[in-house]
């Protein structure tokens, strides 16, 4: 067993970093745009009060190349330019990837092109906004699940509009009921009951605890709610097919030979083997926390994961890229082993064959 | 020392001073940190010398007055290696040297490259930092600023400057307000892209002058500034009061407030500022290279339209770069360019261009070399608001109409100003933001910023002559003359098309007084409001 | 099924349609006009002046031109993909003058030192190929990890959820509309893949694949006449709904702002528009209406089949 799980997480792992290498080698071979833009930005806010020699715009990027560690060669070996007979050239040690590869291993994430602001730090601050936020949504979403498939499964006669209602919902993309509940409930034209941005913002002076709980709590309803309620129909649809599945089964019918009533069956019998392969669905969700949802951090202002990976992209921040990269592949390792930890759990057979 | 946007100017002009600042209300610089505008001194043609007197009041919060030593660091360290001070390198190159007074510590003269009217200016709105805080040891002062400013970047590294460096760093480094300024206020709390709290000091040095100059009131004891992304969100915190004042409200916000029941709490300003929104075309393309066919596609815009739609009439249309408040340089004898297909056809054929037999076949033209020419147009603007799209959107329909094609290329804010140095357009439309005080064109439009700053590739030795003259008038009629030529030269050769001048709109709560609002940026004064404890503002 | 078909037919006459607007065309009298205004705009005007009923036909057009082929195109190489991974494991083995042919071509592809030697090897291989294909030798051969490396490839994208992963890749540098196609098809195939191996590791062991193998038919005809179609079974259902992710998808990447070019009509950038102008509740209603009732009748296909019960 605990071979297996070695084997399983030594792949995961082996993907991940050729992920994060493939995104760091791509990105970075243009990094020359990304410097030009760090220029770029800054000057193009005030224009410009002299002219500039070429000699002297050349030398302000050499700076920012050297600043940035840009310099470098960007991997051991490299294509020589010669226009005839192209050439490889061996570069050792001294390199962009080997630099990064060694941060790495030493726990450095690097410094983003953009503020200067060590990656880490960026990505800490974000996960401190992202997890309470899908977190939560992610525990009320399985929570939810669970209660509403095992009665669904007791077949009560709201059965078949219930399940026409998750199907629905399921449909729906996110940032469509994202929206929704932005527009009715925080909208000064419909229900104004919620705030619409401004989780970060300063609490008030001489504020106490309970009122600054509340008005986290007002801040974090909508964007947990939007979570949830797309995440409850997948949730519960499967939860829902595997019990009805498990109920057809021969120990169902045991069970209910012996007199137990049909909520007692489901609680004691079917439910631990329905979970099974909703816990590798659960397990899926960990690296989606952490990446954050997008869309919802995007429609409510909210300064998480999701929107500092998209605005990384956008502004071809690559550090801060490949740092989330990296980060969402550990969320994944850790995901996969947890999965591999609740079956060993929940599935005694898969406990005598190891 | 680097201002990168608009949020971080006001941040940095609440916690630091510089020697002059523009007044937003009579759109002049007056002296800040200095007692007066410098004194010039030309030396020779090419030099010139400028006499400044710091305020002998002026003192860092530790009570050790402002010093020249001071200016000289500050200078000194924007050509410090291994910060990111690029860009102010650039800026501030004119400034060969600063000639300190052992006897007269607040006295000081620079030493600028060149003779310019705007030297005045230019050589006095950069924040001063203390030299005391971040160089105890004086280690800057065995390089001279021309040794600085020579310095290669292959130079072996010195640890002085080395460890300065970092220790700038250190302290810049995600906090501003650690650097220590000579402001009226302290950052007290502060998250990057949302919100900063500023605290006015307790005791500040401009508090013993009689009277106290409009730049240097700090009347408000706090200052919180909430970055809201969202317009509608921000429109909501104000008509709630959690917000004060609302700077550069959209058009349609702007409107839907005034005509609300809300309206009678709030005052409601609008200005038209010195952002011009403005096409430019890149004349290193063949196919644009030549005078008429960039007349015939300027016809294309519809400015007037355009500014009916997204701005709902405020601002202001141009003929060029120069804005229409500016009365005495605004050229008003030239004829704003109409919205005119029709023309355009005529220019088009002028230039040599053939519309071809069938639909979608296009125009070409063959030029000179036997090459066939095809007129499509590639178009390249921000990606965010509405405003780029909405004209970008009115173009090409425009364009459609005459059979000419042209492909939207919205682009992210970063890859957008790299596109444009790449010269990776065809036309492009952005804003130019401008301001009073700046007439040298050398880096926009003279053959100097060709391959930089000059976007469109324009260049030819009578534009070139003009912006040298511009740069160097020695007085200002004689400039006024040259600029409206100037503005007449852009308008026939159409690098550009200027579009219009936005407005600047404001909307504070009618509990304020005081806010000085005007046309500079950003358009209002938070120092000088009065009456409510507590003002804040929403960029 | 009603419904999809009037899309698919929106989709194909959208240019011929007696419309009164062009979609790309702002009507700058006209901005954020509700519904049967001044302008005689049918469905209102968004915030840029575009006409919203001429947009959702567009879009509709989008959707079908994008999301149908992107589904079709990553289901196909889902399948194959899987069927190869599932059916030869990593026990399929490839003669060593094709390795080394292979390895040749390589070396001369990305021009390694000493083309020369790259040459000779192949010369080489060639030559051994030849012989041994003169005399009808069994050829000394190694095995292929098709497994493993399809698998690996399949972990290796799934490792991010698909979101992030086109907004890395798209939001830098902003794509077209055949780029993104690629994109979606590159990282939607991990999913039929997993179950077209699935189904195949299953379909391997029955007696009429063994049958054919023990005829003697080569392993490639056994795969592809007798394998592989019923291996393709689950997909009938998982087309639809990779259909609806995608259209999902497709709304969401135009909602932030990213992906298709801004004249490109799309339901999910009409739905954005809402956001600069939260009065407008036509241009968020109706193409919002389009995008869920094409989503839940794409779901109600998949679940009509009747191999769809067990799923």
């Amino acid at each position: 067993m605990s071979r297996l799980v070695f084997w399983r997480l030594a792949r995961a792992g082996l993907a991940i970093w050729t992920l994060a290498s493939v995104v760091f080698l791509l990105s970075h071979r243009d990094a020359g745009a990304a410097v030009q833009e760090a220029l770029a930005e800054v000057s193009d806010v005030q224009t410009d009060r002299t002219a500039t020699t070429s000699a002297e715009r050349l030398a302000a990027q050499a700076a920012v190349r050297e600043r940035l560690g840009l310099n470098m060669p960007l991997f051991y070996i490299s294509q020589g330019s010669n226009q005839q007979e192209p050439t490889w050239q061996w570069n050792g040690l001294h390199n962009q990837y080997h630099q990064w590869a060694t941060g790495l291993l030493h726990g450095d994430l690097g410094t983003s092109y953009r503020n200067g602001q060590p990656v880490a730090s960026r990505l800490g601050a974000a996960l401190s906004f992202t997890l309470p936020l899908t977190g939560t949504a992610a525990v009320l979403a399985i929570l939810a699940a669970l209660a509403l498939a095992q009665r669904l499964a007791a077949s009560p006669w709201w059965q078949r509009p219930v399940r026409t209602l998750l199907v629905t919902v399921h449909a729906l993309p996110l940032f469509v009921v994202a929206l929704v509940l932005l527009l009715a409930f925080a909208n000064p034209d419909a229900f104004a009951w919620f705030p619409a941005y401004g989780l970060d913002q300063p609490a008030d002076v001489g504020s106490g605890t309970w009122s600054q709980i509340a008005t986290y709590l007002m801040h974090m309803a909508l964007p947990v709610s939007a979570l949830t309620i797309t995440a409850i129909p997948e949730l519960t649809l499967q939860l829902d097919a595997a019990l009805t599945q498990e109920l057809h089964a021969d120990y169902a019918t045991t069970a209910r030979a012996k007199g137990l009533d049909e909520g007692a069956v489901i609680r004691h019998h079917a439910l631990r083997n329905a979970l099974l392969p909703t816990l590798t669905q659960i397990a899926e969700l960990l690296p989606a926390l952490v990446a954050g949802a997008v869309v919802v951090e995007v429609v409510f202002a909210l300064p998480g994961m999701g929107r500092l990976l998209a605005e990384a992209a956008a502004a071809r921040d690559y550090p801060v890229l490949v740092g989330g990269i990296l980060l969402t592949g550990a969320a994944r390792l850790l995901a996969l082993l947890l999965a591999d930890l609740f079956y060993f759990w929940a599935d005694p057979r898969i406990r005598w064959q190891s | 020392m680097l201002q990168p946007n608009q949020a971080a100017i006001d941040a940095n002009n609440l916690l630091h001073v510089c020697l002059l600042q523009p007044d937003i209300a009579n759109r002049k610089y007056g002296p800040a940190l200095a007692t007066s505008l410098p004194a010039v001194e030309l030396v020779g043609d090419s030099l010139s010398k400028l006499a400044y007197d710091i305020r002998p009041t002026a003192a860092w919060d530790n009570g050790r007055p402002v010093t020249a030593r001071d200016v000289e660091f500050t200078l000194k360290l924007m050509f410090c290696p291994g910060l990111p001070n690029e860009v102010a390198r650039n800026r501030y190159r004119f400034i060969r040297a600063v000639l300190t007074d052992l006897k007269a510590p607040q006295h000081f003269t620079l030493v600028c490259r060149g003779q310019a009217l705007e030297y005045v200016e230019a050589s006095g709105d950069f924040f001063i930092l203390p030299e005391a805080a971040f160089d105890p040891r004086g280690q800057l002062r065995r390089f001279s600023l021309v040794d600085l400013q020579k310095r290669a970047t292959t130079a072996p590294p010195d640890s002085a400057l080395q460890s300065l460096a970092q220790r700038y760093q250190a302290a810049e480094a995600g906090h501003p307000g650690q650097v220590p300024g000579c402001g009226p206020y302290q950052l007290v709390k502060w998250e990057k892209d949302r919100y900063l709290t500023f605290r006015r000091k307790p005791q500040w040095w401009a508090d013993r002058l009689q009277p106290v100059p409009i730049a240097l009131q700090a009347r408000p004891k706090q200052l919180d500034y909430v970055i809201i992304p969202d317009a509608a969100t921000a429109t909501l915190a104000l008509r709630r009061g959690d917000i004060d004042v609302y700077p550069q409200i959209p058009a349609r916000e702007f409107a839907r407030l005034r005509a609300s029941p809300a309206a009678a709490a709030l005052n409601f300003y609008s200005t038209t500022s010195y952002d011009v929104v403005m096409a430019g075309f890149n004349t290193r393309r063949a196919h644009l290279n030549d005078a008429l066919t960039r007349q015939a596609l300027s016809r294309f815009f519809d400015a007037a339209g355009l500014l009916k739609a997204t701005q709902l009439g405020d601002g202001q249309r141009t003929v060029g770069v120069i804005s229409p408040i500016e009365k005495e340089n605004y050229n008003d004898s030239l004829a704003l360019i109409p919205f005119d297909p029709a023309g355009a056809t005529a220019l088009l054929r002028q230039a040599g261009w053939q519309r071809g037999p069938a639909p979608g076949t296009g125009w070409t033209r063959k030029s000179a070399n036997g090459d066939l020419q095809q007129l499509r147009l590639a178009m390249r603007y921000r990606a965010e608001g509405s405003l780029f799209s909405t004209v970008a959107l009115q173009f090409q329909a425009a364009a459609a109409g005459l059979d000419i094609p042209v492909t939207l290329q919205p682009t992210e804010s970063g890859a957008f100003s790299s596109s444009l140095k790449a010269g990776d357009f065809d036309v492009y439309v952005g804003v130019r933001k401008g301001n009073p005080f700046m007439f040298n064109f050398t880096p926009v439009f003279h053959s100097l910023g060709i391959d930089a700053g000059n976007t469109t590739g324009f260049s030819s030795p009578a534009s070139d002559q003009l912006i040298e003259a511009i740069a160097a008038a020695d007085s200002k009629t004689h400039r006024s003359q040259l600029l409206r030529r100037f503005q007449a030269l852009l308008q026939q050769e159409a690098p550009i098309v200027p579009l219009f001048f936005l407005p600047n709109r404001i909307v504070a709560s009618r509990q304020l007084t005081n806010l000085h609002v005007g046309s500079l940026k950003p358009g209002f004064m938070a120092t000088t409001i009065e009456r409510v404890p507590k003002p804040s503002a929403a960029p | 099924m009603l419904w999809l078909g009037l899309v698919g037919l929106t989709a194909l006459l959208a240019a011929a349609l007696p419309l009164p607007y062009a979609p790309g065309v702002p009507d700058l009298a006209h901005v954020a006009e509700p519904p049967f205004g001044a302008g005689a705009h049918w469905l209102g005007t968004d915030a840029l002046g575009r006409d919203v009923l001429s947009m959702l036909v567009f879009g509709a057009r989008t959707a079908v031109l994008l999301t149908l082929p992107a589904a079709v195109l990553s289901t196909l190489l889902g399948a194959l993909a899987g069927g190869a991974a599932g059916f030869w494991g990593n026990k399929a083995r490839l003669a060593v003058p094709y390795w080394l042919l292979a390895g040749a071509g390589a070396w001369w592809a990305v021009r390694f030192p000493g083309v020369g030697v790259g040459l000779a090897v192949a010369a080489i291989s060639l030559g051994w190929l030849f012989t041994s294909w003169w005399r009808k030798r069994e050829l000394a051969s190694w095995p292929v990890p098709v497994n493993s490396v399809v698998m690996g490839a399949a972990t290796t994208l799934d490792t991010i959820p698909r979101l992030v992963l086109v907004v890395a890749v798209t939001a830098g540098t902003g794509v077209s509309v055949s780029g993104l196609l690629v994109l979606l098809t590159l990282t939607s195939w991990p999913h039929s893949a997993r179950l077209v191996r699935a189904q195949m590791l299953r379909v391997r062991t029955l007696p009429f694949v063994e049958a054919a193998q023990a005829v003697g038919a080569p392993a490639y005809k056994v795969w592809l006449h007798h394998a592989l179609p019923h291996a393709l079974q689950p997909l009938r259902t998982a087309l639809p709904l990779s259909i609806a992710g995608l259209l999902g998808l497709e709304s969401t990447l135009s909602f932030l702002g990213i992906g298709l070019p801004p004249d490109v009509a799309s339901w999910g950038r009409l739905m954005a528009t809402v956001r600069s102008e939260p009065g407008a509740w036509w241009t968020f209603l109706f193409p919002t209406m389009c995008l869920i009732i094409s989503m839940i009748s794409l779901s109600s296909i998949s679940q009509y089949r009747p191999s769809a019960a067990s799923s």
